[in-house]
């Protein structure tokens, strides 16, 4: 006999009398299309890391041990790490501004970050491997203007690259960050600047800490996306900055080398979920997408 | 003071500087395409030295570009329909069922959005080798349907946990059986998410290149899968045409979801 | 025969047991309330009626027959939620169409009943508007024309009112009121709000912990409240310790403090000859008389700790010899009252067969 509330009558369902099946087998359908089509071959491909040629640690230590895959792996968290930082110092003062602009011009930008998001992604490459071409109009107008004597090389390499990929990040930084600086209440800068603080004082001891959950956060997914992407680095960057999503499709694609293949797969992996597990303790949900 | 817009004083226009320089860094390339998409040059001059349609002709007269957007439209269709309904079943499991492990079951549904896409494409590639499904629609669709999958249960959850359970006991109540209140009231009720569920599983598998590349054979690939093939060969203006008409979808669907949410509002 | 019967209801979840041993008759038109806190059993009795939770022992009799077999949509029972449930999609006609359109009544039929409802609840005119539309007040009305649009001879109502503001919750309660006259539906209300169950209810049903303190009129929980729960929800209330002296025949002898002994006050409850006690008073019962009054009537010694005006009312607080917390109402122009201030000694009598004695 006890005095109940409804949270209190449903934790007394959930832990004394848990009702194991109830409405479980709603979820079965879409369950038994993840565990065939997902889970089954992504374990049965890290399984070839170790099973193929034969079983062992081989793939693991030729993928390790050499330099050349070395410096693709370091190249791939440089490049992340480069289009994180670009795209948080471009994203944060976007936000801010979003944040506190009169609604209607802030709708304009809104529908362009949107636009931007759902456009084709391989329209939004193709767009700058034209705009950053040796003929592109980006080469012409800085020799127009006298800048240059010579077209600069901005294709096929790291500039292409991080370009693209920051082109592509923005949105995912903007939105999240938009959405924490809105939560902070305009008062608590006030009290601030109340309290003696010049801008630059209630910028970096009140707003930035404020905000920096959500640039955290933010960064973090960014970073994580960047990592596995694949067709942008393919098309904007060159062969002597291949990433990590590239080296797999080779393995598979050129060289049909599935042992070293599942080893390249299951490092990405394991970077992937660990950031993730980072994302998740730090702020208990983590929302990403990646390409 | 520095969340009041009118007192933000020089900074404020500095602010506003680089949203401006942000948001046209964002908008003029894909103004750019579409008007090149229309200019004469051959090597994508711009301005160009004058106007045609011959990109649109040739894309037009093309079997091959027509028959990958039309496989495009035919798969994503499939994939749409698909994910609603396996979504919308696994959403009420979700919401409104009780057992152990749900919460961990909720996060498996949306790891496919967080795995690189690299990642899965390549295991079922290999998955596939072996069953004979690459270059079908039915791998195509499976394939799409594990990355629309987590977009169709984020949206369709997210509509039924804002549903108040009370509104479907009342109709109960009225006298209509359970599923019958499920069809009349609370699938009206969601149909936002419904909605912005079929929306984004279309798009997921619309726009996917990735999987698609893997998947395709030289006798069936999506839309995607031939610009991919192209532009490794060169960046010819036709591309720049079907690249417009993807904006121009992309558009309209922006659209049709703005208007749709107005017309919810009022 | 009794219209609806409720039978040794008891709802367990797992070990905890939400409500035990309910028995409650209900006749034809009458309007019965549930009062208690949240967490009383009183939602949870309400659920099991209207379908959503099945008992775990007992029966609900509906003119004799059993109701616990038949599931929600058949039991043919109307209901207003606390939350505001109208279709969100449909319009106001359509929302109190819907319980007719489930059992497929010609559209004539149906036409004229939505009319003839939108009357009853006073929203002619507001048929083609969305619930989005209407305010809260306006909201829960048309829930009501559609939870009687099927003449159900039930109706249950959880809360209706508990997400309007004061003035608004009023104007409907009288609604209700007249709504209840003129349709003559049998209502079961569900509340915590005792200024709400006392204006609305012929009987009222007081729970508290799972079970039912007390089944009566206002003026008889008021006048003659079983439990001290019942003393302290429904209306205000003083408390004072005190032992009890002797006991027979319903009265008490008891003993206040070290010397006064008050005699014959009604006694709820079994305590033994010295056992300890609390003796309840009305705060509107008591007169008040400045300094003290020798020892042997019935009067409690107090020093005034505040003075509050509250228009036709003044309430004074006092603290009693014992430490006890007191308060009393007197009307405005009171005599004594007028010149009372913080720190006086004032002397509280009371008539002792007004009183009760609840055993501890």
């Amino acid at each position: 006999m006890a005095l109940l509330t409804e949270q209190e009558k449903i934790a007394a369902v959930g832990s004394i009398r848990p009702i194991r099946s109830r409405n479980f087998a709603l979820t079965v359908p879409a369950l038994l299309l993840l565990v065939v089509f997902f889970i089954l071959p992504v374990v049965s491909l890290l399984l070839r890391s170790v099973m193929e040629p034969e079983p062992g640690l081989q793939n693991y230590e030729a993928l390790l041990g050499s330099t050349t895959y070395l410096k693709i792996f370091l190249n791939t968290f440089s490049v992340s790490a480069l289009v994180t930082a670009v795209a948080l110092a471009i994203g944060f003062p976007v936000a801010w501004a979003l944040a506190i602009m009169p609604p209607r011009w802030a709708s304009i930008v809104f529908a362009v970050l949107l636009l931007s998001m759902w456009t084709n992604l391989l329209t939004r490459t193709y767009a700058w491997m034209v705009l950053l071409q040796r003929t592109g109009i980006i080469n012409k107008t800085l020799m127009g203007l006298g800048l240059i004597s010579e077209p600069l090389p901005l294709v096929n390499n790291l500039v292409g690259v991080t370009i693209g990929m920051t082109y592509i990040m923005l949105p995912f930084i903007i939105l999240p960050l938009y959405g924490v600086i809105r939560k902070i209440d305009p008062a608590i800068l006030q009290a601030a600047a109340l309290c003696g603080a010049t801008r630059w004082q209630a910028l970096s001891r009140v707003l930035i800490p404020l905000a920096a959950p959500g640039m955290v956060s933010g960064a973090l997914m960014v970073f994580v996306m960047s990592l596995g992407y694949f067709v942008t680095p393919a098309l904007l960057g060159g062969t002597a900055n291949m990433m990590l999503a590239e080296l797999i499709a080779q393995f598979v694609q050129s060289l049909v080398n599935w042992g070293m293949g599942g080893a390249a797969a299951l490092v990405l992996l394991v970077v992937t979920l660990a950031l993730y597990a980072v994302q998740l303790k730090l702020f208990g949900t983590a929302r990403m997408e990646g390409r | 003071m520095l969340l009041n817009f009118d007192r933000l004083g020089a900074w404020k226009w500095i602010l506003l500087g680089i949203t401006g320089l942000t948001a046209a860094f964002l908008i003029l390339p894909i103004l750019f395409i579409a008007a090149l998409s229309f200019g004469s040059s051959q090597w994508l001059i711009f301005p160009p030295p004058g106007w045609t349609l011959k990109w649109y002709a040739m894309f037009f007269a093309d079997p091959r570009w027509l028959e990958a957007a039309g496989t495009s439209f035919y798969i994503a269709a499939i994939v749409t329909v698909l994910s609603v309904l396996l979504g919308l079943v696994a959403s009420f499991g979700l919401v409104r069922g009780r057992f152990i492990g749900k919460e961990g079951l909720r996060a498996l549904f949306l790891t496919p959005m967080i795995l690189p896409v690299v990642v899965l494409a390549v295991a079922l590639y290999a998955f596939f080798l072996r069953i004979g499904l690459n270059g079908t629609v039915t791998g195509f669709v499976i394939a799409h349907l594990v990355v629309a999958l987590p977009f169709s249960i984020l949206s369709i959850t997210n509509a039924l946990e804002g549903f108040d359970k009370s509104i479907e006991d009342a109709a109960v109540l009225c006298g209509a059986s359970p599923l019958e209140a499920k069809l009349r009231v609370t699938l009206p009720s969601i149909s936002h998410g419904l909605f912005s569920a079929a929306v984004f599983s279309f798009l997921t598998s619309w726009d996917e290149v990735v999987l698609a590349i893997f998947m395709a054979s030289p006798t069936l690939q999506t839309l995607p899968v031939k610009i991919w093939a192209t532009l490794r060969q060169d960046l010819t203006p036709v591309i720049a045409a079907a690249s417009t008409l993807l904006i121009v979808i992309t558009i309209a669907l922006m659209l049709l979801v703005a208007l749709l949410r107005k017309g919810l509002k009022s | 025969m009794t219209f609806l019967q409720i039978r040794g209801l008891r709802k367990d979840y797992g070990i905890v047991t939400a409500v035990r041993d309910v028995n409650l008759t209900v006749e034809r038109g009458e309007f019965m309330t549930f009062l208690g806190p949240s967490g009383s059993g009183k939602s949870t009795t309400l659920y099991i009626l209207a379908g959503f939770e099945n008992p775990t022992v007992g029966d609900i009799l509906l003119n004799g027959d059993s109701l616990i077999a038949t599931p929600s949509h058949k039991r043919n029972i109307g209901m207003v939620f606390q939350r505001y449930t109208l279709f969100p999609h449909l319009s106001v006609g359509e929302n109190i169409a819907f319980p007719l359109k489930v059992r497929r009544l010609p559209k004539a039929e149906i036409d004229a009943k939505v009319a003839k409802m939108l009357k009853l609840v006073r929203l002619e005119g507001f048929e083609d508007r969305k619930p989005a539309q209407m305010s809260g007040g306006q909201q829960q009305r048309v829930a009501l024309a559609r939870a009687l649009a099927y003449d159900p001879p039930v109706l249950l109502m959880d809360e209706p009112l508990s997400a309007l503001d004061k003035k608004l919750r009023e104007e409907i309660q009288h609604e209700i009121r007249r709504i209840h006259q003129e349709t003559e539906v049998t209502i079961l209300y569900v509340t915590h709000d005792q200024e709400e169950a006392l204006r609305l209810s012929d009987r009222i049903a007081v729970f508290s912990r799972g079970v039912i303190d007390q089944i009566g009129t206002g003026p008889e929980l008021y006048a003659n409240p079983a439990t001290r729960f019942v003393a302290e929800f429904v209306g205000d209330s003083d408390f004072v310790d005190c032992r009890v002296l002797s006991a027979q025949n319903g009265r008490a002898d008891i003993a206040i403090g070290s010397g006064l002994t008050i005699r014959g006050v009604p006694m709820h409850g079994r305590a033994a000859a010295g056992g300890a006690a609390a003796l309840m008073l009305r705060p509107e019962r008591l007169s008040l008389a400045r300094g003290s009054v020798g020892q042997g009537s019935a009067n409690l010694a107090a020093t005034v700790t505040d003075i509050t005006f509250l228009g036709s009312n003044i309430h004074v607080a006092a603290a009693a010899e014992t430490g006890e917390a007191l308060s009393v109402r007197l009307p405005f122009g009171h005599e004594a009252a007028s010149s009372l201030s913080r720190g006086d000694t004032v002397s509280l009598g009371f008539d002792p067969a007004s009183a009760h004695v609840f055993s501890a």
